[in-house]
């Protein structure tokens, strides 16, 4: 059984494109538009994050269930994280009540 | 009893003359509301949205929307070629829910997705449909099995610890009787029902290392959904959630706990007992030590993912008797005689 816990392993574009389905175009467009982070790499190849291709899917579903573009899609991610950790510090403080 | 029919317009909340744009705008309307990316955890959430997906799968398709309204449920075995199913069929398909073929699939526009869909080669949640199929259509990775994500509970001790899990699944695979294409002998298939697919358990086992936290996802490469044609199988991602602790709180990699003292205690001094993840410690209480003072007790927190440990706090709280003896009321008086603490001042 092989089990993968490094989610910052690093992927190259191509690699990442492949996994979600996407060109390569529209993956380099992500990143330069800030919408995924690279990872700071030994080499002058810039590299994503296995994270990011997980990320990218979210991304994509979002997309097509509700109509939102990537930069949207990224927001609603980034929000939809804090309220998950707004939500687990509050059920923390009414537990320790 | 007859089954009851399922109603997409029912379930996407309209009229049966809806408009195109009205069915997008209902089902857009309550993806918001009901998407998992949108809740996270939420079975109820889930389940809503897989009935909207699959509703709205079949009335966004004018071809099938029309078979629908022409055959009930039994849309997709008139459409795979069955003919009008014979009376009686009504329903039969009801427990192999969305998993007939899909011909979904959205316009993306300038941006090369391809189609999401399933091929229906298997998968536990609502994720397997959503993640299936990547880049099908244009020659690359045609057939890989899709990609899975689940949540998967852990106690705080496991996450500290790590461990090994056994984890039961239901993975949809092609049925055997039918081939997958949920007819035998022009009929519906009867051991599949007509889906095309059979849900077999499967075993697999997860090592879970020390140190994971409420939120990682674990990845287990080629445990997702089985490929067709003999390739390669998607991944199983698994996203960690810690259930909350009893008595621990988690900050990052360090733990808090609250610990009572008695007010000698804190006047004095003590030595005392402190729980920690790993048992207990000792701890030395410094003499005039205060309510919601903190001790840190260095590496007693969690493990880390990559090596060494956070560290405890213990948060001191002062609490007092409820009940006293006749002899600690003397000496309670007695101190208030003769102290000259003057703790508002």
């Amino acid at each position: 059984m092989t089990s993968d816990f490094d989610l910052d392993e690093p992927l190259t574009f191509d690699v990442v494109a492949e996994t979600v389905g996407a060109r390569r175009a529209l993956i380099v467009r992500l990143v330069q538009r800030g919408l995924i982070e690279t990872l700071d790499g030994p080499t002058d190849e810039p590299l994503l994050p296995r994270r990011a291709v997980v990320q990218l899917r979210r991304m994509q579903r979002l997309r097509r269930d509700l109509g939102v573009n990537f930069a949207g899609a990224a927001i609603i991610l980034d929000l939809v994280g804090r309220i998950e950790q707004l939500n687990r510090e509050l059920a923390e403080m009414h537990r320790l009540k | 009893m007859a089954a009851k029919i399922k109603d997409y317009y029912g379930v996407l909340g309209v009229k049966r003359d809806a408009s195109d744009n009205e069915i997008k705008q209902a089902y857009r309307k309550l993806a918001r509301k009901f998407h998992p990316d949108l809740n996270p955890g939420d079975k109820v959430a889930e389940e809503k949205f897989k009935e909207l997906q699959e509703a709205y799968d079949v009335l966004s398709d004018p071809e099938n929307r029309k078979l629908y309204d022409q055959y009930g449920e039994n849309w997709r075995a008139v459409k795979a070629g069955a003919g009008a199913p014979p009376p009686g069929w009504e329903g039969a398909q009801r427990s192999a829910r969305g998993a007939g073929p899909r011909t979904g699939g959205f316009d993306f526009g300038d941006f090369d997705f391809g189609s999401f869909r399933s091929q229906g080669a298997g998968g536990f949640d609502i994720f397997e449909e959503m993640f299936g199929g990547a880049g099908r259509g244009r020659g690359r990775r045609s057939g890989r099995g899709a990609d899975i994500e689940s949540e998967l509970e852990l106690s705080l001790e496991e996450a500290h610890r790590g461990g090994r899990r056994t984890l039961e699944m239901q993975v949809a695979e092609a049925c055997p009787t039918c081939g997958g294409t949920g007819l035998k002998d022009g009929k519906p298939c009867e051991t599949c029902r007509g889906s095309g697919q059979v849900l077999k358990p499967k075993t697999i086992e997860v090592n879970i290392p020390p140190g994971v936290r409420d939120g990682s996802t674990i990845r287990l490469a080629g445990q997702g959904g089985t490929g067709s044609n003999g390739s390669e199988p998607g991944d199983l991602y698994l996203r960690v959630r810690l259930r909350p602790h009893p008595v621990f709180t988690v900050k990052g990699d360090d733990l808090e706990v609250e610990l009572p003292i008695a007010p000698w205690e804190a006047v004095l001094g003590a030595r005392v007992e402190a729980p920690t993840i790993d048992g207990k410690v000792e701890l030395k209480i410094p003499p005039g030590a205060k309510s919601g003072q903190r001790l840190r007790l260095r590496n007693q927190g969690l493990n880390k993912r990559k090596g060494g440990r956070g560290d405890e706090y213990v948060r001191l709280k002062i609490v007092v008797p409820k009940d006293v003896s006749p002899e600690e009321r003397r000496l309670y008086e007695e101190l208030q005689r003769i102290s000259r603490f003057e703790p508002r001042s």
